[in-house]
């Protein structure tokens, strides 16, 4: 799949599974929108197939009751009102007004139905992109950056939804760019990076392995630290200005604790439950165990570092077939 | 399928916007209603002569097509460019990803939305235009059309039917470029190139190519289909190339649709281009095989008189269609062709008069006089076998005189005529026997014929002048099927036995005279003036009669009967010359006043000029043909007969009509083309147009076919059409002639000025 002399999305091949709610996780530019416009038959790929229910999209006779699609909730004629968009789109698979009405509804438009699409926030656009998907009650879902535009209530009626959607045993896919959005949202995650496949796993297990550190603010953090690092955990001070880091490993030096005397410690190595039972042990009051996650940034940094130990090629147009 | 286009179709009526765009489309009415009064404005103005020369405005859509093409290509464009625009593209392809099918599913809805639009707005055009217009509408025009054409009109209410038609093809044409381009601003651009700018482009190019380039503009085709006008393209071609503009804006759309990349697309519009033009050579080709006779080797013609696109050429053909393997003739044809400004129809042959004039030499006299005519036909005539010119096969001097015709008293007397005649036929007759015995009309119609062939025509057009109607009346007896069209300007007939048409003649003599006298009684210039002409006429005739009135100035001594009298002043009596002047009424009353004191000199003078004789002479020239058509009494006993009616109908002129019969008393050559009624049916009906003295026998040959229809003009005149007397009969004829068209019963045309 190339644009001109750049390969947009090489050599990808993933499944998405029924009854979960699949994150499509990548930053701005991975290749997640072309990955989904190749599912839908907009873009032809170079080699190899995009296939829904094992056949073409673009064989598909109504298409939008096998799989709902959103993929850019702008990509809509502002002319017309809510209910007349989604009836063009309903009619073009047979789908009847009842289930305009219905998904105008579930997405909570029904209220502005009759009014002009070109007045809406992104957020109505987003609720509207959403019952068009929703419009031929499809087994397949997916969803391209589905939150943008969403206030926190909505965020969270769509997080309810999508949820509500994969407990019907459907399949739900929905691209971020934002690691945090999907954590909670996404059971399972597929990560791209430059065009390739990074990662495949479940939500539980990138974030184990984005894990970075556990925070941790103690009455006596030299004392932890030694109890910590006797059972193995590597213990770093946290310092207060975080534009001064010290790097230095093994050397535990206070100059980070605060005002209250309560220093700031870096675990890593062990999880939060064991670090709290051993300060437990040794008497010392915890103030605070946080676990803390890489940014996507900052762990797709980490993962296509990984990606050069799996011995793919990278993906820059000098190499495209 | 039907989902997609219920799709689309909901997407087409969901759109506001849409509305307002078609009721923008009321533009194209205003356009029409707009023109139409600049025009009503513009001929209000006018005189009456002017007015005939105004350009027909047709059926009023002309100038509102393009701007109601330029909407609704524009409403078809914006069906995909908003698509694009806005986005909604990946929205609709994501419902209907096969993407020919998404681009064609908008075509029944927006089809079916032009397609009631379009007649709306064709039939508002029209009807505005010709409201705009009103009474002015049916002013007919010198090229035969009307100012504005009502529905009621042949082809008429089709071309506006058709023009709402083309409405869905531009919108169609839109949709397809705009697919092609994508984009809304370039779609428009392309659109105004098509719809407005390359139709002027062609408006100001030279004219036989801007007929040419115009056809093929899409604004000029409904009329084309529909047959009214609007370019050379025959209508099948026409309607093949408004299917070509669709055909190749949607597979240039439909292409680019279907794959991807720029190169794709600049070829995929290469393609449609060279479709189209491809398609608009062909019926360019297919019109080209229809653009004129082209069997004989027409040249140009070896003639320096001859205007410069005159073509001239020959057929050979029989003496005697009777023994077709034998002795041959040469005919000389000569063609005014065609501007190529309008749609050929096909060809007028005009028949000459005489006997023994040459329409080819009428062509080059009267050639400006076909103008409007030519954006329409080939203009074609001959110099028919009877034509008396110098260098022909019989000696000129010989068919350019002949004998003094008495009125015979007696038997011996008709005898003794019947001698002078045959002995001075005889003279000419000698220099070629075989050629002289065949000169009837009816051999000239077959020669018509031979013409015809010749050119590969299915059908001519007729225009009969004067005597022409002889051999017209021959021809349409022997080939009734081959004529599409007959008009018979003042022309003699052939139908019934000569002594019946002498009462008809008589009685035009008699009216004719009243008007004299009457013009006399008015006018100072008549010599006569303030005596009652009548009775002088009268008491003159009846003096020359007892003792013949000296032309005092001839040597011979000749001397004018009153029979003498009454024929040489009867041409002057029925054509008295342009109006007020009447030149030729101011001599007649000269020439009686001076006959009345005893000399006829006045009438000789005059007579002189015409024939180089004191007398009228009987010419021989024409006498070979009159007397062949069988135009002399059958026996004595006929004359005696004609001339008994004639002295209880005609106070002043009984006697000379037998002038024309009596040449032939005696004849050496057998009468081989009898008057004889046309055929029954199979004849299309004919338009008569005449003068006060040529109407009523035109309108007596003419109601032997039925259908048939005549326009008297109110004046004084002969072969109207040829001499551009009238704007009014040369409209009424080019009407009938391009659209077979015929005036109700009764028409007339005034003179003006």
């Amino acid at each position: 799949m190339r644009y001109g002399r750049t390969v947009a999305v090489d050599d990808l091949s993933f499944t998405v599974k029924p009854g979960l709610v699949t994150g499509f996780l990548g930053p701005n530019g991975a290749g997640k929108s072309t990955t989904m416009r190749a599912v839908l038959g907009l873009e032809i790929p170079a080699a190899g197939t995009a296939l829904v229910d094992g056949r073409p999209y673009a064989s598909l006779r109504r298409p939008m009751h096998t799989m709902g699609a959103l993929l850019d909730a702008g990509a809509v004629h502002g002319g017309r009102t809510a209910h007349a968009h989604l009836g063009c789109l309903a009619r073009s698979n047979g789908i009847g007004s009842r289930r305009v009405a219905a998904v105008l509804e579930q997405v909570g438009l029904e209220q502005v139905a009759d009014r002009r699409i070109g007045g809406f926030s992104l957020g109505m656009k987003q609720r509207l992109g959403i019952a068009a998907a929703l419009l031929g009650d499809p087994a397949v879902l997916m969803f391209d950056e589905p939150l943008n535009g969403l206030d926190p209530e909505g965020i969270r009626w769509l997080r309810d939804l999508l949820r509500s959607l994969a407990a019907q045993d459907r399949t739900v896919l929905l691209s971020s760019h934002l690691m945090n959005e999907l954590a909670l949202t996404a059971d399972h995650v597929v990560v791209i990076g430059r065009g390739r496949l990074i990662s495949d796993t479940t939500t539980d297990a990138l974030a184990a392995r984005f894990q970075r550190d556990v925070l941790v603010r103690a009455t006596r953090p030299e004392r932890l630290a030694e109890i910590l690092r006797a059972h193995g955990a590597t213990v770093t001070a946290e310092h207060a200005d975080p534009a001064t880091p010290d790097r230095a490993e093994g050397n535990l030096s206070v100059r980070g604790m605060d005002a209250a005397g309560i220093g700031g410690l870096s675990v890593r190595g062990m999880d939060p439950a064991r670090i709290g039972d051993l300060a437990l042990r040794a008497g010392i009051a915890l103030r605070e165990l946080t676990p803390r996650s890489a940014s996507l940034e900052e762990a797709f940094m980490e993962l296509t570092a990984d990606s050069v130990e799996y011995g793919t090629r990278p993906a820059t147009a000098e190499v495209a077939r | 399928m039907m989902d997609a286009v219920a799709s689309e179709w909901h997407k087409l009526r969901s759109l506001r916007s849409n509305a307002y765009l078609l009721a923008v489309s009321v533009l194209a009415v205003l356009a029409c209603a707009g023109v139409a009064y600049l025009t009503g404005r513009g001929f209000d103005h006018q005189t009456a002569e002017e007015r005939l020369r105004f350009a027909s405005n047709g059926n009023g859509l002309s100038t509102g097509l393009p701007v109601a093409y330029f909407v609704f290509g524009t409403l078809g464009a914006l069906t995909i460019t908003s698509e694009y625009s806005t986005g909604m593209i990946r929205t609709s392809l994501v419902a209907v990803p096969r993407r020919q099918l998404f681009l064609f599913a908008k075509i029944p809805g927006l089809t079916a939305v032009a397609l009631v639009a379009g007649q709306l707005l064709a039939f508002a055009m029209h009807l505005a235009a010709q409201a705009v217009l009103g009474e002015r509408a049916g002013q007919l025009l010198l090229d035969g059309q009307t100012l504005g054409t009502p529905l009621s009109d042949p082809g008429v209410f089709a071309s506006v039917v058709v023009s709402g038609l083309s409405m869905a093809a531009a919108a169609l044409v839109g949709l397809g470029v705009g697919a092609a381009l994508r984009s809304t601003p370039g779609t428009l651009v392309a659109l105004v190139m098509i719809f407005l700018v390359l139709p002027v482009v062609a408006q100001a190019l030279p004219s036989p190519l801007r007929a040419q380039a115009g056809s093929y503009m899409i604004e000029n085709l409904p009329a084309q289909i529909a047959g009214v006008g609007g370019g050379l393209l025959p209508p099948p071609a026409a309607a093949a190339l408004l299917v070509a503009y669709v055909v190749a804006a949607l597979t240039a759309g439909a292409a680019v649709t279907a794959l991807r990349g720029r190169k794709v697309k600049v070829m995929a519009v290469g393609v449609a281009a060279t479709l189209l033009t491809g398609l608009m050579w062909v019926p360019a080709a297919g019109d080209s095989a229809d653009t004129g006779p082209s069997s004989p080797a027409w040249r140009p013609c070896d003639d320096k008189h001859a205007p410069r696109d005159m073509r001239c050429t020959s057929v050979q053909v029989p003496l005697d269609w009777k023994a077709p393997g034998e002795r041959k003739i040469t005919i000389p044809v000569g063609m005014l062709p065609a501007s190529g400004a309008a749609r050929r129809i096909g060809t007028v042959f005009s028949i000459p008069g005489g006997p023994g004039a040459s329409g080819i030499d009428d062509l080059k006299q009267f050639y400006g006089k076909f103008a409007q005519l030519r954006d329409r036909f080939d203009v074609i005539s001959f110099a028919p076998r009877n034509t008396v010119k110098p260098g022909g096969v019989l000696p000129y001097e010989c068919l350019a005189t002949g004998p003094w015709i008495t009125l015979p008293a007696d038997r011996a007397e008709y005898a003794a005529l019947g001698r002078s005649n045959r002995e001075r036929a005889q003279r000419c007759r000698a220099a070629d026997q075989e050629f002289f015995d065949h000169m009837d009309s009816a051999s000239v119609a077959r020669d018509i014929e031979a013409v015809r062939v010749a050119l590969g025509e299915q059908r001519l057009s007729f225009l009969a002048n004067s005597y022409g109607g002889t051999p017209a009346a021959a021809y349409a007896r022997l080939f009734p099927s081959r004529i599409r069209a007959m008009v018979m300007d003042g022309t003699a007939g052939h139908i019934e036995d000569t002594a019946a048409d002498e009462p008809r003649m008589y009685a035009r003599a008699e009216r004719e005279m009243e008007r004299f006298a009457a013009w006399c009684r008015s006018a100072t210039a008549c010599a006569l003036h303030g005596r009652d002409v009548g009775q002088v006429w009268r008491r003159l005739v009846t003096a020359a009669d007892r003792s013949p009135t000296p032309v005092r100035n001839d040597p011979s001594g000749a001397a004018y009967t009153g029979f003498d009298l009454k024929v040489a002043a009867a041409p002057s009596v029925t054509s008295p010359g342009p109006e007020p002047d009447v030149p030729r009424w101011v001599q007649l009353a000269d020439a009686i006043k001076k006959a009345a004191d005893g000399d006829a000199s006045g009438f000789a003078d005059y007579v002189r000029q015409g024939s180089g004789s004191p007398k009228v002479p009987s010419l021989i020239g024409q006498n070979m043909t009159h007397c062949l058509d069988g135009k002399g009494y059958g026996s004595y006993a006929a004359y005696r007969r004609a001339l008994r009616r004639a002295e209880e109908l005609s106070p002043n002129f009984a006697g000379q009509r037998s002038w024309w019969p009596l040449g032939c008393v005696g004849w050496p050559a057998p009468v081989t083309n009898p008057r004889a009624p046309l055929p029954t049916r199979g004849l299309v009906p004919f338009l008569g147009v005449g003068s006060w003295t040529d109407h009523d026998i035109v309108a007596d040959i003419i109601r032997h076919v039925p259908g048939s229809s005549s326009v008297r003009y109110e004046g004084h005149g002969h072969m109207l059409y040829i001499y551009g007397k009238s704007g009014c009969i040369t409209a009424h004829v080019n009407r009938y002639l391009t659209s077979l068209r015929l005036p109700p019963p009764g028409t007339t045309c005034r003179p003006t000025g």
